[in-house]
C-alpha cells in the first residue's frame, strides 16, 4: 500500500503541494487530477524520491521510498523519457537492468509486451524511427517491464488515438488484476471515470475534492436527464430545479438540481412522444467545473 | 547498487565506442597521423618538379676553381639534406652566350671569377626563381669554395685545411643536476618535441569534456534522466559518467599512440624516401636531449606528468559533469564548454611559451593552478625551471580541487540534473550551490 501523508513542497515562495494526503491500496487505481501547475508532477516526483518534500512522508508498505524499494515501482513520465538513439530492445534492457532485472528476463517480458501491443517488428528499430504512438507504447513497456507493485502514470493517454487508448486501458486493467497499485493523472475525465476508484483533485497544490469516485458522485446532488423525443425545451426550462437544457445531436441533456426534480421533469414531458428518459449522475468534468470553476478537459 | 554503477559506466562507454562515428573518427585519425608522419614519402610517391635533377652550368673564368667547387657542392648538398641530385656541367661559352642558353631553360648558371680583394666572386644566373633550399646549397658551396681558394692561396696544407674545416668537438657538462640547463637544445625540446607530446593530451581533454557533456545533456533533454535517477542515485550516475569518460580517453589515448607507433614503423621501414634520414633525425633529437641533461630527470618527469594528467582528466570530467548537469539544451552546453576549453588552451600556450620566459615567476605560480598544471608543470620541469617540491604542490592542489568538487559539486549535480529552469545558466548554478542538504 502506498501512503502519502501530509506532504508539502515549495519552490522559493511558491507552494507547489500543500499538506497532500492519500492512500492507494493494493490493486487499486487512483486518479490525480488538476490543471497544469496544480502540483501533480511534483507529487509524482516526491513519490519517486526525485524531489524531497519539505514536510510529510511517503511510504510503500510502511517503508520510506528510497533506492532500496524503487525496483518495485514503475514510472511513466508525461514526456517521452526515451533515449531515441537506442533500439527498442536496448532501451528496455537499459531501463530493466536499472530495475535490477536479469537481461534474459527482460527480453522474455519484452517479447510478451511487444506482442500484446502488436509491434514485435520494431524490437530492433531505433526509437527515433518510431511514430509518437509507438514511442509511447515503448515508454509504457519500460514502466511495466519489472511488473511493479506500484505504477505511476503521468498523462499516459495524451496524444494517443482511440485504438491505442483501448490497448493501454486493457494493459492498465491487467496490471490492476495482478495486484499492482496504480496512480495516474490524465487530462481526459472519461479515463479517470473509467478507471479510478479513488481520486483527488488538486488546485494550486491543495486538495479541493478527494475520496472514492462513487461517493463523490453520490454526494454531488446535481444529476443529468437524457431525453430523446419531441419535447418542448421551454416547458422543461420552466420546471423548478432545472438548471439548464442542452440540445445535443439526437437528444436533450437536462441538468437538474437534485433527484427530487426528476418527477417534475417527467411530468413535463410525459404527454410528448419520448423514446428515451434516462437519469444519470453528473460527470466528473461537471463536478470538476463546479469545484474548480473551469473545465478540466482542455 | 554496485552492479547498476558498472552497468551505467559500461553503457556510457559502449555508447561512445561501439558506434560507426567512433570507428570512422579513428580511421580518419589513423590516416591523418600515419600520413603526417610519412608526409615526405607520400609527396615523393606522387613526384613533382622537386624530384628532378638540378642542372648547373659552371663557367669557371678562374680556370682552376672547378676542382674546389665540385666537392664543396657535394658537402653542401649533404649538409642541407638536399634530395635532388645536382649535375654540374662545365661550359666554355662566353657570359652572353651562357645567358642566352639559360633563357627558356631550368638550368642554373654559376660563373666564377677571380677577385683581387675577396679572392673569388660569383654570379648565379637562372631564368626563373630558384627554390630556397637549392639556392642556399649553391651559396654554401660558393662560400666554402672561396675559403678553400683563399687557404690554398695562403699555401696551407690539405691536412691542415681539413682540420680547420672540421666541426668543433663539444663535450657538454652540467655540474649541478638541479641547475637549469643553458643548453640551446631546450629550444628544440620546447619548440618541437614538447608541443607534439602534449597536443594529444589537449585533444583528449576536448574529447572528455564533449563526451560527458553531450551524454548528460542528451539524458536531460530527452527526460530519460527522471527514469534513471528514480532508479540510481545522482552520485552513482555522476561517478559512472566520470569513470566512463576517463576510460574512453584512456582508450582513445592508447589508440593515438598506436597510430603514431604504426606511422613511425612505416616510415622507418619504408623504401620510399630516406629512412636512414629519419633514424638520423631521431638519434639527433636523442643526442640533443641527452646533452641537455633531461635524461637524468626522466624518473621525475614521467611519473609526475602521468600523475598530473590522470588527476587532471578526473578534474576536467568532474567539472564538465557538474556544469553539464545544469544545462537544458545544446546552447547551454556550448556555453559551459567554452570556458573549460579556454582554460585548457591557456595551459597549452603557456607550456609552449614557458621556454621563452626563463625564470618567470608568473608562469611558475600558474603552474601550481589546477587544470593548468597538467600542461604547464611538466613543461617547466623539462626545462629545469621547477623541482620536485613544485610538482608536489601542483599535485596537492589538484587533489584538493578534486576533493572539493566531489563534495560540493555533487550537491550542484543532484539539484542540476532534474532542474529544467529557464533562468540563465550561471544563475541556476549559483542557486543550486546554495541549496541546503
Amino acid at each position: 500500500m502506498l501512503e502519502v501523508k501530509k506532504i508539502s513542497k515549495s519552490y522559493g515562495n511558491h507552494l507547489a503541494v500543500d499538506q497532500l494526503s492519500f492512500k492507494v491500496e493494493k490493486g487499486e487505481i487512483f486518479g490525480l487530477l488538476g490543471e497544469n501547475g496544480a502540483g501533480k508532477t511534483t507529487t509524482f516526483r516526491i513519490i519517486m524520491g526525485l524531489l524531497e518534500a519539505n514536510s510529510g512522508t511517503v511510504t510503500l508498505d510502511g517503508k520510506k521510498i528510497d533506492y532500496s524499494v524503487t525496483d518495485r515501482i514503475g514510472f511513466v513520465t508525461e514526456e517521452r523519457s526515451l533515449l531515441t538513439k537506442l533500439t527498442v530492445k536496448d532501451q528496455i534492457v537499459y531501463y530493466g537492468i536499472l530495475k535490477g532485472m536479469p537481461e534474459e528476463e527482460i527480453l522474455k517480458r519484452l517479447d510478451t509486451w511487444l506482442e500484446k501491443f502488436g509491434i514485435t517488428e520494431y524490437k530492433n528499430r531505433k526509437i527515433k524511427e518510431l511514430s509518437k504512438g509507438n514511442q509511447q507504447k515503448i515508454q509504457f513497456i519500460a514502466g511495466v517491464i519489472n511488473t511493479p507493485e506500484l505504477l505511476i502514470l503521468d498523462e499516459p493517454f495524451s496524444g494517443l488515438d482511440p485504438i491505442n487508448v483501448k490497448m493501454f486501458q486493457e494493459a492498465i486493467l491487467e496490471m490492476k488484476e495482478r495486484g499492482c497499485s496504480i496512480i495516474f493523472s490524465s487530462h481526459q475525465m472519461e479515463h479517470i471515470e473509467l478507471f479510478c476508484e479513488k481520486l483527488v483533485i488538486l488546485v494550486h497544490g491543495q486538495v479541493v475534492l478527494g475520496g472514492y469516485l462513487k461517493d463523490i458522485k453520490k454526494e454531488y446532488r446535481k444529476k443529468n436527464i437524457f431525453i430523446q423525443g419531441d419535447i418542448s425545451v421551454e416547458k422543461i426550462k420552466k420546471v423548478s430545479g432545472v438548471v439548464d437544457v442542452i440540445s445535443n445531436a439526437e437528444e436533450y441533456q437536462v441538468k437538474i438540481e437534485s433527484d427530487e426534480v426528476v418527477d417534475s421533469v417527467f411530468q413535463a414531458v410525459s404527454k410528448s412522444k419520448i423514446r428515451k428518459f434516462v437519469v444519470e449522475e453528473a460527470s466528473l468534468n461537471e463536478i470538476f467545473i463546479e469545484k474548480v470553476g473551469e473545465s478540466y478537459d482542455k | 547498487m554496485t552492479s547498476k554503477f558498472w552497468f551505467l559506466a559500461k553503457q556510457s562507454l559502449n555508447k561512445k565506442i561501439k558506434t560507426k562515428w567512433f570507428a570512422l573518427a579513428n580511421l580518419l585519425l589513423a590516416v591523418v597521423i600515419i600520413g603526417l608522419l610519412n608526409l615526405d614519402s607520400i609527396i615523393h610517391f606522387f613526384g613533382g618538379d622537386f624530384s628532378s635533377d638540378i642542372q648547373i652550368v659552371l663557367l669557371d673564368k678562374t680556370g682552376n676553381s672547378e676542382d674546389v667547387f665540385r666537392p664543396s657542392l657535394a658537402l653542401a648538398e649533404e649538409s642541407f639534406g638536399l634530395e635532388r641530385k645536382i649535375i654540374v656541367n662545365v661550359s666554355s661559352q662566353s657570359l652572353d652566350e651562357l645567358k642566352e642558353d639559360l633563357k627558356e631553360s631550368d638550368k642554373i648558371g654559376v660563373v666564377l671569377e677571380r677577385d683581387s680583394a675577396h679572392y673569388l666572386k660569383a654570379a648565379v644566373i637562372s631564368n626563373q626563381k630558384i627554390d630556397t633550399l637549392s639556392y642556399q646549397t649553391i651559396i654554401q658551396a660558393l662560400n666554402t669554395s672561396k675559403t678553400q681558394i683563399a687557404m690554398r692561396d695562403a699555401d696551407i696544407a690539405p691536412e691542415e685545411l681539413e682540420k680547420i674545416m672540421s666541426n668543433i668537438s663539444i663535450d657538454r657538462i652540467i655540474l649541478d643536476d638541479d641547475a637549469k640547463s643553458e643548453d640551446e637544445a631546450m629550444s628544440l625540446i620546447m619548440g618541437t618535441v614538447f608541443p607534439t607530446l602534449i597536443l594529444p593530451f589537449f585533444m583528449l581533454v576536448v574529447f572528455l569534456v564533449q563526451m560527458i557533456g553531450t551524454e548528460i545533456n542528451e539524458e536531460k533533454s530527452t527526460r530519460s534522466m527522471e527514469i534513471i535517477i528514480s532508479n540510481v542515485s545522482p552520485k552513482t550516475h555522476f561517478f559512472s559518467k566520470v569513470l566512463a569518460s576517463n576510460a574512453f580517453v584512456l582508450i582513445q589515448g592508447i589508440l593515438l599512440f598506436l597510430y603514431s607507433g604504426i606511422g613511425i614503423l612505416i616510415k622507418m621501414s619504408s623504401n620510399v624516401g630516406s629512412s636512414s634520414d629519419f633514424t638520423g633525425q631521431i638519434s639527433s633529437i636523442w643526442d640533443s636531449l641527452s646533452q641537455s641533461g633531461i635524461m637524468n630527470r626522466l624518473p621525475v618527469i614521467i611519473p609526475a606528468t602521468l600523475i598530473l594528467m590522470i588527476l587532471s582528466f578526473i578534474a576536467y570530467s568532474l567539472i564538465a559533469g557538474i556544469l553539464a548537469s545544469m544545462t537544458v539544451n545544446m546552447e547551454d552546453f556550448q556555453q559551459i564548454q567554452t570556458p573549460i576549453m579556454m582554460i585548457c588552451l591557456l595551459g597549452y600556450y603557456l607550456s609552449i611559451m614557458a621556454g621563452m620566459f626563463d625564470g618567470s615567476i608568473f608562469i611558475r605560480v600558474l603552474s601550481y593552478v589546477p587544470l593548468l598544471s597538467c600542461l604547464l608543470t611538466p613543461a617547466l620541469l623539462v626545462i629545469g625551471q621547477i623541482g620536485v617540491i613544485d610538482v608536489g604542490i601542483s599535485i596537492l592542489l589538484l587533489i584538493l580541487l578534486i576533493y572539493f568538487m566531489t563534495k560540493y559539486g555533487l550537491k550542484i549535480y543532484k539539484v542540476g540534473i532534474l532542474n529544467y529552469s529557464t533562468d540563465k545558466m550561471w544563475k541556476r548554478l549559483w542557486k543550486a550551490a546554495r541549496v541546503k542538504e
